[in-house]
């Protein structure tokens, strides 16, 4: 990479200040696995599509893989991990497992920050906008069936309501 | 049959923790120190003779530390031998790596080790391979054509595989017969398309002479038999290791030539290796599945009942061959009747080689046979006038003609096609639904409704292998042992790509021992650890892994018990009992403490063995394999509305619902999810996906914006509805499941699709049921 020195790039992730060196080419998804060990961070296909990927950036949900981790400096990045900091499940996780939303599991992380996220633009969902929603996350196991149960789970108890 | 019900018990997961908080071990997940990355140059052209190859620009860049082709690999490696000795089946061999010839847009010439990944890839931009082009064969016609060019040079022509059968009298009954009906079908291409694609990380170590292989991979010990094999190691010089798998779907069974390159380098450069293809690389040339011709000739009597029937079979497997080329046609062949009464059969199965990615089983390797069958039973209807449902019932074997022994031998017993059908009909209102077809298409809305009646191989036994005459074994492998603690550790010789069995198989084991499931450690994918099995694939995991497990608790208990009544000095243990982990007794029809633990017993098995029963070896380990009967078969009848927009092509799925037989299930949670993910993959394929190839080989679908995979707007809630006839053969009673929802689902958009477009006359013979497709059919009928 003696092309492209690395660079220093300073950005949060997972509230923390991480401070690195790295080429302006690598990717963020590579950055987060690599240098930070976030391997919640899955990268599936590399351009875009599947969402196994999935973090936040600055709260919004992005793909990893079609960022360059230079593109970060300065933000903020939100992983999988932040969810469970303290060990407990948040509420999409736990509704994942309660209702049978993961099979292999690889697609899953990238579930749990994008529904994390619009769930808390969109409380109270329709089936049909949760599918919608979901549709940036491929998954090849479960038919999505109990995805979006697990989705429509979460959003009930986020709102305090029927939690069964 | 069980103590303590854990068995069928609908537990939530163990394994899900580590998976939704993002801390799954997949491959790439395990850190290696010092490790090589691998990446592979690959073949632009579908059909070509390699005349020269420049490494010398790419040999100087940054981290390269060796640049190897086919000559290279042949050195260190075996040439795999596909040469079964199995009628109508030509033997083939070929390199590790081509050497003279690529076969398919996506062939691995080079490989390319650097010290990481994004300088493999530089320095690959900087090779030169100069090929001279061949007429690819790109297609089933062209294979067969007089003087095609030919895919394999060490074959005559690329008909790699040609068997026929024939039962009963079907010449007579097609020269007598007042009616003969023809039906074909096409299914396209497909790929598995994992979320995690390929991947593995070599490690060898040179002091011990010994490979550490990390690979998420369905079944490890056939994988490590090869793998040794072919680097020319005994197998207790190879350890396979698979970690947490992102998704098999059959894919991830073979041992590919990336791999074994991968695993020769590590060998040969003395640093472990590793290799992870993008997804452009898992789409073209991983592994493919599919891509038949199907034509059916059904000879039949006024009221659609069928006399004879013929089945030809036109099956496109690629360039290379992983698995031997008849296997996957053949199975759908021997099926294909189903739930259907048949004497007179006869089948044709050709298999060719083209100039694609080699094929090899995908989740229900005979995902056609359903359309294929009750597409013909339709086609009937339609040629009779007859209503199809009518056409079923006349056929379909009743509970009284069960077990039934099919056309080609197979025993089907303990399956309700009538009961699953009858019942699908009885919740879904179709007097009501008729009604509202005819309304809507007097306002210009075409819905429809399709059934597809299922009966579903799943758990092959070795008779069956023997049989249908596929290479490999049907039993499998597993141990169970109590600790000195009292601890229970078990392992069994599948591999899960999201199957659950740490949460499945933990209720098998606990079941016997009165245990809960928590208290049950499963150990797979490793096999220094684990036993030799056949691993995942098929729908066997519940049957052969569940069976052999529950087999070796069985006994461990029974060994608890004995050690028991000596400790407490009875003659027989037949009044004792585990429950709690304590061992209980039957005094005067009550179960009482004994005053003995599940750990006291261990104890004294592994270290106060003196107080055992005399000539009793000391310690609590079972190993136990089992051999399940010739086949199991689960049945299901699909049924799904759609509502086809005539203008655009674009099919709706309004409602889907399934009534499956599997059985007993070990865990109902996880059946439910396995019924779901079938269905959705069937729909998915129905629907959208399709590897394209042009006329020149050229592989159009290499990424996930032209190979399309459903997402939870294309797949409906899917209702399912679940019936639970044992199998009377089963230690537990189960049957296996998994695969019947893809066969289901290919089989009843097409039948709903052709119900919704009666009134134009059209009949969908391929897939995907494209909006293109559906549009050039309407266009065509006007």
């Amino acid at each position: 990479m003696s092309a492209f020195p690395p660079v220093p790039i300073v950005f949060k992730v997972n509230g923390t200040t991480r401070r690195l060196l790295t080429a302006p080419r690598r990717l963020l998804s590579d950055v987060l696995r690599e240098d930070c060990g976030l391997t919640g961070v899955h990268v599936g296909c590399e351009h875009g599509v599947c969402g196994a990927c999935t973090i936040l950036l600055d709260g919004a949900p992005a793909r990893a893989c079609l960022i360059y981790a230079v593109q970060a400096r300065d933000h903020e990045v939100t992983t999988v991990e932040a969810f469970s900091a303290g060990g407990e499940l948040s509420v999409v996780q736990q509704a994942l497992h309660e209702e049978h939303g993961l099979q292999c599991g690889f697609c899953t992380p990238g579930i749990v920050v994008t529904m994390e996220a619009w769930l808390n633009e969109h409380p109270d969902p329709t089936d049909a906008e949760i599918r919608d929603a979901l549709s940036g996350n491929l998954c090849r196991c479960t038919g999505y069936h109990n995805i979006v149960a697990a989705v429509a789970k979460a959003a009930a108890r986020r709102r305090g309501g029927d939690a069964t | 049959m069980t103590e303590r019900g854990t068995i069928g018990a609908p537990l939530l997961r163990r394994e899900d923790y580590r998976f939704v908080t993002g801390q799954g071990r997949y491959l790439d997940d395990i850190a290696v120190p010092n490790c090589l990355h691998a990446h592979f140059v690959r073949s632009p052209h579908a059909h070509a003779r390699i005349v020269s190859i420049d490494i010398a620009a790419a040999q100087k860049c940054e981290g390269v530390v060796a640049i190897v082709g086919g000559r290279d690999l042949a050195q260190w490696t075996t040439a795999l031998r596909m040469a079964p000795p199995i009628e109508g089946l030509r033997p083939v061999e070929f390199s590790t790596l081509p050497i003279d010839k690529i076969r398919f847009v996506g062939d691995p010439v080079l490989c390319i080790v650097a010290t990481d990944r994004y300088l493999a890839e530089d320095a690959a931009e900087l090779v030169t391979v100069e090929y001279e082009v061949l007429e690819a064969v790109a297609g089933l016609d062209q294979a067969l054509a007089p003087g095609a060019p030919r895919v394999d040079d060490g074959l005559s022509d690329n008909l790699i595989s040609h068997q026929w059968f024939s039962t009963g009298e079907p010449g007579r009954c097609f020269a007598e017969a007042g009616v003969v009906v023809e039906a074909s079908f096409r299914q396209q291409r497909q790929t598995h398309a994992p979320i995690e694609t390929r991947g593995c990380c070599a490690i060898w170590d040179q002091g011990r002479r010994h490979l550490t292989m990390h690979i998420g991979n369905q079944v490890p010990h056939p994988y490590r038999t090869q793998l040794a094999r072919r680097l020319r190691l005994s197998e207790s010089q190879v350890t396979v290791i698979s970690p947490d798998v992102g998704g098999g779907f059959g894919q991830k069974i073979a041992l590919y030539r990336e791999e074994l390159t991968v695993a020769a380098l590590a060998r040969e450069l003395r640093r472990p290796v590793r290799w992870r293809e993008d997804r452009n690389e898992n789409l073209i040339a991983a592994s493919h599945a599919r891509e038949d011709v199907v034509r059916t000739r059904a000879a039949v009597d006024g009221e659609g009942r069928i006399l004879a029937l013929e089945l030809e079979i036109l099956e496109d497997f690629g360039a290379y061959c992983f698995y031997p080329a008849n296997y996957l046609a053949r199975v759908v062949a021997m099926i294909l009747s189903g739930p259907y009464r048949l004497t007179n059969y006869a089948y044709d199965i050709k298999v060719v080689l083209t100039n694609k990615c080699g094929n090899g089983p995908m989740r229900a390797p005979m995902a056609i046979t359903s359309w294929v069958m009750e597409g013909t039973i339709e086609a009937i209807a339609r040629k009779l006038t007859l209503d199809p449902i009518a056409v079923r019932r006349i056929n379909m074997l009743g509970p009284a003609e069960l077990p039934y022994r099919m056309p080609t031998g197979l025993l089907l017993e303990d399956v309700t096609p009538s009961e699953t059908l009858e019942k699908v009909l009885a919740v879904f209102d179709m007097p009501a639904f008729r009604a509202r077809q005819e309304t809507d298409r007097a306002r210009g809305i075409y819905r429809g409704v399709g059934l597809c009646c299922v009966v579903e191989s799943t758990t092959y036994g070795s008779a069956f292998y023997k049989a249908a005459g596929i290479p490999g074994s049907g039993h499998e492998s597993g141990w169970v042992k109590i600790e000195p603690s009292g601890a229970v550790n078990a392992s069994v010789g599948l591999m899960a790509s999201g199957q659950g069995y740490e949460t499945t198989l933990a209720q098998v084991v606990a079941d016997p021992l009165g245990i809960e499931p928590d208290e049950v450690q499963i150990h797979i994918g490793n096999t220094d650890t684990a036993p030799y099995g056949m691993g995942s694939r098929g729908a066997r995991g519940g049957t052969a892994g569940g069976s052999v497990l529950l087999i070796a608790a069985q006994a461990l208990r029974d060994k608890v018990l004995t050690i028991a009544a000596t400790l407490l000095g009875l003659n027989t243990s037949g009044e004792l009992r585990l429950s709690n982990r304590r061992v209980e007794r039957r005094l005067g029809g009550l179960w009482t403490d004994s005053g003995l633990s599940l750990a006291d017993i261990a104890h004294t098995a592994y270290l106060d063995p003196l107080r055992l029963p005399p000539g009793m070896e000391p310690g609590l380990e079972a190993h136990r394999a089992y051999d399940p009967p010739p086949m199991t078969f689960s049945n299901a009848t699909h049924l799904c509305e759609v509502r086809v927009d005539v203008a655009t092509g674009k099919i709706g799925l309004e409602r889907y619902l399934v009534v499956e037989d599997c059985g007993t299930v070990l865990n109902p949670l996880i059946v439910r999810g396995q019924q779901h993910g079938a269905v959705a993959m069937g729909i998915s394929a129905a629907l959208l996906e399709e590897v394209v190839y042009d006329n020149d080989g050229q592989n159009r679908s290499g990424s996930f914006a032209d190979y399309l995979l459903a997402t939870a707007v294309e797949i409906p809630p899917i209702e399912v509805i679940s019936q639970h006839t044992p199998n009377r053969r089963t230690p537990t009673g189960s049957k296996g499941m998994s695969e019947g929802g893809v066969m289901g689902a290919t089989g009843v958009l097409p039948s709903a699709v052709n119900d919704a477009l009666a009134p134009f006359g059209v009949v969908v013979e391929a897939q995907p049921l494209s909006p293109m497709y559906i549009r050039a059919l309407l266009r065509g009928s006007q």
